[in-house]
């Protein structure tokens, strides 16, 4: 036991040394996550905001005034007059024109005497190619049509009393960027982690040291073991970084537990970097390896993390399926600790599923690992 | 002379990659103490057989055993007492000497303060001690080579394979090389060397000639030379301008087969009788005068008898 823990420590020492003196794997470890954050961080925003608006009043009220200036100032549309009724499918079949408003005339008196049973004087043309931008400036437009009727109608009237009010807990201002970073932190992490340790095996068969390995008494669980160890502190640090950036750059709040969520990231970092290894271990290619880091990486942090498309929505089978990647636990845990003070009992079924795929993949490096040189 | 029992026993040794086989059922056994020449070609196979000896490839069929101990089932005991230098170059470019030594001593499960000092006496014993600290990509391949040796024998092993440790380096390199393989053969070291520069297999006890795949030649050099040329090989040197016609004559009448030489001819001859009286025809044309034969001679011989095969 102490020839094996002596053997783990001196292949870590070595590995630590190749990490000082090999300007790439520095790169990656320390540079990319700040890249990775700047761009995702800054470039998706789910956010809808001054979306451009055709606005033609044919109603010209107090009302119809006091509604429009509702709509400027609620942020979401940047309004432009429509001189010609005629005008609006042209301005529509502009692409950059997602919406027309137009106020029928009768509008304000509909709102002042809230008569049930006059028509609706309000016409919304939206550009139905971009559904969800349609959708959200119905929703958007409802709002506001909602609160400008509350304002005219007073405290006392029948409508107000059976409306819902919403209120969002944990992301009251709904902004996507505290929805997205956290999620981030588990796409970046995870990725840096794997490509940190899918070229240390397949380096050692291109270099030749393999061979120079696996002619000595070393065995493969101590090579697997000494080569996590220096990267797992290398992508702690990385943790760290993109956790301050989160805070200080995009100003998330964190209300969980710190120490939980560093023990999640240690946890989901340990199984990506076993996972490296397995893909180093199998390749035994550098390119290859960091193809498939790259691939493997990525790919399922998008798509069966719950990062874009939500796993509710997902057919059955798929929705078990995510349960095999390690991303959808984390970005669970990471969500939930950056936005609620939850504690480890909800979290536990997410805490055991990166465990199980940690423990899995530093299982299947370690008997994947070839220990003769056949080609 | 006391007989010292085989330290590594191959029986029947069958390596396939497909439908290649790199190693084709061969038989061979090495005694404790000895310089073992292992000789043959790029792609003989020499390689795999080192590989499977020290337990780095499973052999397809037939035995290896190294101290009566087969090696697939016993690597754990036996890869401790064998120390291996492969052809290529597999230390650490990007480390010091000082810091490659260190590491492969430490799988060995040696100390660092044990290794210190060994390093440093290994250093000295090859010469190279000015280098300790400097990184391994920095060095020229003879020393590099030097490293890669003063590594393979750190944790003092008894059963020492070095695979072609002389290729692609200098004449000087060469010399120093094989006065190391002679000195440690004299602390008792069972050595295993691989080369493909037949000049070199002349210090080795015992050699075993390889060609694709299977043994063609066993023995000790002068075994083998006695075994190939029991009719020593000519020097022919012509007292008239060269000839061509003598070397086809050879080949007709089947003396032997010659090769140009300075000045002349070196014939390997079958029929001594029959020569002699083509000589005689030919007097004044040529003198000649039978030489010792050389490993290369005998490789040459060995080679070209099993392709008439």
């Amino acid at each position: 036991m102490k020839l094996f823990f002596r053997r783990v420590f001196s292949v870590a020492a070595k590995e630590y040394k190749h990490i000082l003196r090999d300007p790439f794997t520095l790169v990656v470890a320390l540079v990319l996550p700040l890249v990775f954050v700047g761009m995702f961080g800054f470039v998706i925003d789910l956010d809808y905001k001054h979306m451009r608006l055709y606005v033609r009043d044919n109603d010209q009220t107090s009302v119809s005034r006091r509604f429009l200036q509702e709509v400027s100032s609620s942020g979401y549309f940047d309004q432009t007059p429509l001189h010609s009724p005629s005008l609006a499918d042209a301005a529509l079949q502009k692409n950059n024109t997602p919406a027309v408003l137009i106020i029928k005339p009768g509008f304000g008196r509909h709102v002042k005497t809230g008569d049930p049973s006059s028509p609706g004087r309000l016409q919304l043309l939206t550009d139905g190619t971009d559904n969800v931008q349609a959708s959200i400036i119905q929703i958007y437009m409802r709002g506001i049509v909602e609160a400008t009727t509350a304002l005219f109608a007073g405290e006392d009237a029948p409508a107000a009393s059976s409306r819902i009010r919403t209120r969002f807990l944990f992301n009251p201002e709904l902004s996507s960027r505290w929805f997205i970073v956290p999620a981030l932190s588990t796409v970046i992490i995870g990725l840096l982690a794997i490509m940190l340790t899918a070229l240390t095996v397949a380096k050692e068969w291109e270099n030749g040291s393999m061979e120079l390995l696996l002619s000595t008494p070393v065995r493969p669980a101590e090579i697997i073991l000494g080569k996590l160890i220096p990267y797992f502190l290398l992508s702690l640090f990385d943790v760290l970084v993109v956790f301050v950036l989160a805070l200080t750059v995009f100003r998330i709040p964190f209300e969980g537990s710190f120490l939980l969520y560093m023990a999640a990231c240690a946890i989901y970092v340990t199984g990506a970097l076993a996972l490296g290894l397995v893909i180093s271990v199998v390749t035994r290619q550098q390119q290859a390896a960091i193809q498939f880091a790259f691939a493997v990486g990525l790919l399922p942090s998008f798509i069966f993390s719950g990062f874009i498309f939500p796993i509710e929505n997902m057919p059955l089978f798929f929705q078990y399926f995510t349960a095999l990647f390690p991303q959808r636990w984390f970005l669970l845990i990471s969500r939930t600790l950056f936005l609620s003070d939850a504690g480890l009992a909800p979290l536990a079924p997410a805490f055991w599923g990166i465990g199980l795929f940690a423990v899995g993949m530093i299982t299947l490096a370690v008997f994947k690992f070839k220990t003769d040189v056949e080609p | 002379m006391k007989t010292e029992p085989n330290v590594i026993e191959v029986e029947n040794l069958t390596v396939a990659f497909g439908d290649f086989k790199a190693v084709d059922g061969i038989s061979f056994y090495v005694k404790r103490g000895e310089i073992f020449g292992f000789l043959g070609a790029n792609g003989a196979g020499k390689t795999t057989t080192i590989r499977c000896i020290c337990g780095l490839l499973n052999p397809t069929s037939g035995t290896v055993l190294v101290d009566g101990k087969d090696v697939s089932s016993h690597t754990a005991v036996l890869k401790p007492r064998i120390g291996y230098m492969s052809q290529k170059f597999t230390l650490y470019p990007d480390l010091t000497v000082r810091e490659n030594l260190l590491f492969a001593g430490s799988l060995y499960g040696l100390r660092r303060k044990d290794i210190k000092p060994r390093a440093e006496e290994l250093m000295r014993f090859i010469g190279l001690s000015q280098h300790l600290n400097e990184p391994v990509k920095l060095l020229s391949g003879g020393v590099k080579q030097m490293v890669a040796l003063a590594a393979t024998l750190l944790h003092n092993p008894d059963l020492i394979f070095l695979d072609e440790p002389t290729a692609g380096t200098s004449p000087i390199t060469r010399a120093d090389f094989w006065r190391l393989i002679r000195t440690l053969a004299q602390n008792g070291k069972t050595v295993f060397v691989t080369t493909h520069y037949m000049d070199e297999a002349e210090y080795c006890g015992r050699i075993v000639l390889m060609e694709r795949g299977r043994i063609i030649a066993t023995g000790t050099p002068e075994e083998l030379k006695k075994q190939f040329f029991p009719v020593p090989p000519v020097e022919l040197v012509f007292t008239q301008p060269r000839q061509a016609s003598v070397r086809e004559d050879l080949q007709r009448l089947n003396l032997g087969t010659a090769e140009n030489f300075s000045g002349g001819l070196r014939v390997r001859v079958t029929d001594m009788e029959g020569f002699k009286a083509y000589a005689q025809t030919r007097e004044g044309v040529f003198t000649y005068r039978p030489v010792a034969p050389t490993l290369e001679d005998v490789f040459l011989k060995a080679v070209s008898g099993r392709n008439a095969q």
